[in-house]
């Protein structure tokens, strides 16, 4: 749920510099230019946190804070003192009356952030409202492991990823390595000394900026005892070695929250094309297939009407790619687009091979497909056996 | 109550430097160096249009402080402050520099007269108003005690007018 947080204070400049301290998380801000409008607007909005200045017109920040505990219904808002009076004598004076934090002006726009986030739990917005990061975007991997094959073994099983995957030894490293640039994804190995992985999840939870990255676990997929301790300790997910790269990229790929259609779905002047990828596991399938959907509503919704369904880089033909081909062609029909199948010649034949793909016609080439289905060839194309 | 007289030039030279360099170096990452040269009362006024900065603090010793900047290096630090740039802050007017050159003088002597609190002379800080204009002169009672300092921020200079007095 989104915080509210109530900034009371006369200067316009200071309330400026609040609502931009806040913009990067998840959370309203209200204003109010004196304690009068801010015990108004605290009666209305109920905010999480009010930040509180003392010397105002109309009313002070003292006697607004007076009155603010003295209402059973605002008493237990947080009150952060934002001021320039800071004064010892002053200070006490007004903790006394019940303030959770107390910064003197001049401040830095970190440590207000930092300082509300022990009050209440500030979530950072992901990229900005909107954005959706894809598949295709580049992303900071860092990888924690004091034994370099296994970090050079993930670098090459995610070279084909625009992401940039960087290896360092230890937790220290890791560390200074987050100061200069917040990853996207970490992933440590269990074997650190000194359980640096668990010191390191504990350092990166504890900073606002990165406290919702995700964090891997590397561990031996024999050693069941650490994977379930992984687990309870907080690690977002544990990768077992020997590391399967392809489930490996796809967790990631999830736990970084990315859109991934767009490596199974593509534009092409007025076509939309699925195309599976050469190493298309099952939860890639199952991937391609949640995108469906949305997918062919986009391309409507653009005015297309093609589609071009290619499975010619995978290996082998299963039911679930069957399944899936089914899938789309059926709704390729109730969207009344025309649509195109590509396969290589040894699927084609593996097609011959079973009831339901029997009937099914294929071109060997997508710029055939592509080119056929420019001449209105649909009419004549694939068609589900029995239909 | 405590007199004037007993708070010596260095306490007051020491910590009004402290407090202009912690809120410049703070809000805009600023440094500001002091101005070793003599400076006389008033200097800050000049015939270039000023936006000067006034708070005041009343308790067991009373004062005001006067923070001159040139309304150029005033345009500078306001659209600093805000992540304004100049189109911007054009288009907000003068009322934006105001605010925003009143609470850089709040923060500057809030935190000189914090020091001062802590050093046994208890005050609270009034409400910050704003003078802008040129060729005019401030002028103290004689029973004030006043002491201007000049500092340089990058190629600009800034200025403190201090008027101290003994609460009632």
């Amino acid at each position: 749920m989104r915080k509210k947080i109530l900034t009371v204070d006369d200067s316009k400049t200071v309330r400026i510099i609040v609502r931009k301290a806040f913009k990067s998380y998840d959370c309203d801000i209200f204003e109010a230019g004196n304690g009068v409008e801010g015990l108004a607007v605290a009666g209305k909005e109920l905010p999480d946190l009010i930040l509180l200045d003392i010397t105002m017109p109309v009313m002070d920040g003292v006697e607004t804070l007076t009155k603010l505990k003295s209402d059973p219904l605002l008493k237990a808002i947080p009150v952060m003192m934002l001021t320039a009076e800071g004064g010892k004598e002053h200070v006490l004076k007004i903790a006394k009356i019940g303030v959770r934090d107390y910064i003197v002006k001049p401040f830095k726009e970190d440590v207000l952030i930092e300082k509300a986030n022990r009050i209440i739990e500030l979530k950072p917005l992901a990229d900005g409202p909107g954005k959706v990061r894809s598949i295709l975007d580049s992303a900071e991997i860092l990888i924690i492991d004091d034994k370099p094959a296994i970090v050079a073994q993930i670098q090459e099983g995610l070279k084909h990823t625009p992401w940039k995957v960087h290896g360092v030894s230890t937790q220290l490293d890791a560390a200074e390595a987050c100061s200069k640039q917040l990853p996207d994804l970490v992933i440590a190995s269990l074997t650190l000394p000194e359980e640096g992985a668990y010191s390191f999840l504990r350092m990166i939870r504890a900073n606002l900026k990165t406290k919702y990255t995700p964090v891997f676990a590397l561990v031996v997929k024999t050693e069941i005892d650490a994977q379930h301790k992984a687990q309870e300790a907080g690690f977002n997910f544990v990768v077992t070695k020997p590391i399967d790269i392809v489930d490996l990229e796809s967790r990631m790929a999830k736990a970084m929250n990315l859109d991934m259609s767009g490596r199974y779905y593509t534009m092409d002047d007025d076509l939309l094309v699925l195309r599976l990828p050469e190493n298309c596991s099952q939860t890639g399938l199952a991937e391609a297939a949640q995108y469906l959907q949305p997918k062919l509503a986009e391309a409507v919704d653009a005015g297309q009407n093609k589609a071009v369904l290619d499975i010619g880089g995978i290996k082998a033909l299963d039911a679930n790619v069957i399944k899936l081909l089914m899938q789309a062609m059926q709704a390729c029909r109730d969207l009344a687009m025309q649509f195109a199948l590509v396969a290589n010649a040894q699927l084609i034949a593996e097609c011959k091979g079973f009831e339901d793909t029997r009937g099914w016609t294929f071109y060997e080439t997508y710029e055939d497909a592509k080119a056929n289905l420019g001449k209105g060839a649909a009419k004549a194309a694939p068609v589900l056996a029995g239909t | 109550m405590p007199a004037v007289e007993e708070i010596s030039e260095s306490l007051i030279r020491e910590n009004i430097t402290r407090a202009v360099g912690d809120v410049f170096k703070t809000m805009m990452g600023r440094a500001v160096a002091f101005d070793a040269a003599e400076a006389v009362p008033g200097e800050g006024e000049s015939s270039a249009p000023q936006v000067i900065g006034t708070v005041g603090f009343i308790g067991d010793i009373n004062g005001l402080v006067y923070l001159y900047l040139a309304e150029d290096f005033a345009n500078q630090c306001t659209a600093q402050i805000l992540g304004m740039n100049a189109f911007e802050l054009k288009t907000k007017g003068e009322a934006v520099v105001n605010d925003a050159i009143g609470e850089l003088t709040n923060m500057v002597v809030g935190s000189f007269k914090n020091a001062l609190c802590d050093a046994g002379y208890p005050c609270k800080l009034t409400i910050p108003s704003i003078l802008r204009g040129r060729n005019f002169c401030i002028q103290s009672t004689r029973l004030a005690e006043r002491r201007s300092y000049r500092f340089t921020c990058g190629s600009h200079r800034v200025v403190t007018d201090i008027i101290l007095k003994s609460g009632d």
